[in-house]
Order: C-alpha cells, then structure tokens, then sequence
C-alpha cells in the first residue's frame, strides 16, 4: 500500500490530535498533582501549606530579574504554539496546481480547476457512477488525486476499478507524464437506486 | 468526533495564545511601568482572592475537579477523534480504495432487505464487524442461514482488506404472512 495515497484518503488531523491529547494530559496531571497535595499524600503538613508558598514568595523576591525573564518565556511560547496551531488548523486544505515543467523559459503549470474537472467528468463516464468528486491534495510537485465516486446499487466494485484504472487514471497520467499518480479513491455503495439523469449543460 | 475536534481544536489553540499573551504583557507592564500594573488581567485581585487558601481548602480542591473533568474530556476528545474508513483491497499499487461504514451497512442492508422472508432489519458496520438484525414471520433459524449466506455473498463482491466478522440475529414476530 503507498504511503501517499494512503495520506490523500482525507485531510490529516494529526496535529490537532496530538495537541489536544497533550494539553488533556497537562490539564489531568496538573488536576491529579493538586489533589494528591491536597489529601495529604505527600505529606500532612504539606497540605496544611498555603497555595501562595512562602517559600516560592521569598525566592521571587531574591530573583526578579530571573522571575520575569521565566515568565516571559513562558508566555512567548504559549503565545507563539497557540498561534501556530490556530493558523494550521483553520487554513484549508491546499489545492495545489500541478507544475508539469520548472525549466527556466518552458515553466509549465496546471491549474487545480482544469486537471479536476479533466478527471471528474472522466470518471462521471464510467458504467454505474452517478456522481464523482475530484481534487488534488498534497504540493504541486508531489500531487495526489483524491476522487470520491457515488456508485449506483448493485455496481460491481471491481468493474469499476479496472475502468477507472485503465481509462481515467491512465490517461490522467499520460497527461501528467508520470508513471504513477498516488490516488485514494473513496466509494459511496449503493445510494441511489438509479443512476442521476446526465446534466444538461 | 472528528468534528467536536475540529471546533475545539482551534479554540484550545486561541486560548492558549490568549493566555500567553496575558502573561507577557502583564510581566512587561509590571516591569516597565509598574503604576499602571495591571493592564489588563485584573490578577491581583485574583492574588487577593487565594490569598489564605491552603491545598486543603475546599475550594482549591473543586478547582483541581473541575480543572481535571475539563482535561478528561479534551483528552478523550483527541484520542477517540480518529477516521472509521473501511479499506477495500488495493486494485494497483499507487491507489488506496475506502468506503465509509455507513456506506458499507447500505450496502449489507439492501441485500437484507430484498430477502424476502425479511420484513424489517438493522444493520451496523464497521472495518472489523458487521451485525444484522432482521425480523421475519417465518421460523428463525431457517431465514437466519440464509440471511447469512447473503450477506457473505456481498462481502464476496466487495473486496475487502480485511474480512469483517459477521453477526446475524433474526427474530419471529407475529403477524400474518
């Protein structure tokens, strides 16, 4: 199985999941540390101590110039993470165009519009697809397909595959000059019982 | 799932640089002009309020509750907001082939259905499992082999990666054929 079409199968949500589990587990510790403290298993004595230590009092007060710096770099980086992570995780997905030539004189790009809706209206050809999506994720570089195909009730899958294999994908390739386009197809089975009447343009 | 985590994902994001934000510019204020400390978080007031708390006050430990109810919930949000495609076999090296579950019990329920012995049924999928629940007039046991015979036939035309585990239950209830 190829690593890039499995990652064209859907936007990652990685990051977002990553980040999320670890500020759960930061909020959890933090919750259990304070209430161990609290019930005393650290120690009676430590729990009878106030919230605002003295002993944290007097070391800041021998240690401004130090406290200040910490806590500017504490939140610089608050900061700088909260913002990083809220930029990746609202900006969309990119649609990059394809750059089939980067020679200086025969630069030569294809834009994203034009190669999906080259492959969409293949792929809306083929017998028992009544609906196709297409889109390309990744750089423009390294693009993969994303294609999600509406198939009409008791289509065989594999008829479709080879059609879409053989034909559509074929010939997107041949227009890319590559030998092989990372695709992930997705499959609606059996929505309608009928295939959609052809659009008239 | 994955959409409570999309919603909650940027706002934890904004929070956090909020928060950063905050410290910084209390710190400075506090530091170049301390005469007009604070700017704009009122934290000494929050300062005068924990003063005298100690780690066994109740209210310190409702905070700690509270604090850990809100970590649970991001924390299971981050770990159960994972993707539920089924994977169907690779046609050629290059192309990954999914289908939703949903999609997939569509599938299972169209064939169930046609049965015509069936006169109600439920299907759930899922990559690992299938179950079907049906309903007929007739003795169970019969319609239930072939139910399930139908269903593996399905699973036949549609390849799979990995061969979901198939539950079928069939009930008799009553009512005239």
């Amino acid at each position: 199985m190829s690593r890039r079409s499995r990652r064209a199968v859907a936007r990652s949500a990685g990051r977002d999941r990553v980040l999320t589990t670890l500020l759960g587990l930061v909020l959890v510790a933090a919750s259990v540390l304070a209430l161990l403290v609290s019930y005393g298993v650290f120690g009676t004595f430590r729990a009878q101590r106030p919230i605002i230590d003295p002993l944290l009092v007097t070391w800041i007060g021998t240690h401004v110039a130090a406290t200040r710096w910490i806590a500017i770099g504490i939140g610089v980086v608050l900061f700088f993470v909260g913002i990083a992570w809220v930029v990746r995780s609202l900006r969309p997905e990119p649609r990059p165009d394809v750059s089939l030539s980067e020679l200086p004189g025969e630069r030569l790009v294809v834009e994203h519009a034009a190669v999906a809706d080259a492959v969409r209206q293949d792929a809306e050809t083929i017998e028992g697809v009544s609906r196709a999506r297409v889109r390309l994720v990744g750089t423009s570089l390294k693009p993969a397909l994303r294609i999600a195909l509406t198939l009409v009730e008791g289509t065989d899958v594999r008829d479709v595959w080879a059609d879409l294999d053989g034909r559509v994908l074929a010939r997107a390739r041949e227009a890319f000059a590559v030998s092989a386009l990372p695709t992930a197809v997705r499959l609606e089975l059996d929505a309608t019982s009928a295939p959609t009447p052809a659009r008239v343009e | 799932m994955r959409l409570l985590l999309r919603v909650l994902a940027p706002l934890l994001a904004l929070l956090l640089a909020v928060v950063g934000l905050g410290i910084v510019v209390e710190t400075v204020t506090l530091w170049v002009a301390p005469g007009s400390s604070p700017l704009v978080v009122p934290w000494p007031s929050w300062q005068a309020a924990v003063e005298g708390l100690t780690w066994q006050s109740g209210s310190v430990r409702a905070v700690a509750v509270i604090v850990g109810v809100g970590g649970l919930f991001v924390l299971l949000t981050g770990l159960v907001a994972r993707r539920h495609d089924v994977y169907l076999a690779d046609p050629v090296p290059e192309v990954t082939v999914t289908t939703s579950p949903r999609s997939l019990a569509r599938a299972v329920g169209h064939e169930v259905r046609s049965h015509d012995d069936v006169i109600s049924a439920s299907v759930v999928a899922s990559a690992k499992k299938i179950t079907v629940k049906a309903a007929t007039l007739d003795p169970a046991e019969d319609v239930r082999a072939s139910l399930r015979e139908r269903v593996d036939q399905t699973l036949l035309r549609l390849p799979l990666a990995q061969r979901p585990r198939v539950a079928v239950s069939v009930t008799t209830t009553k009512g005239v054929k």
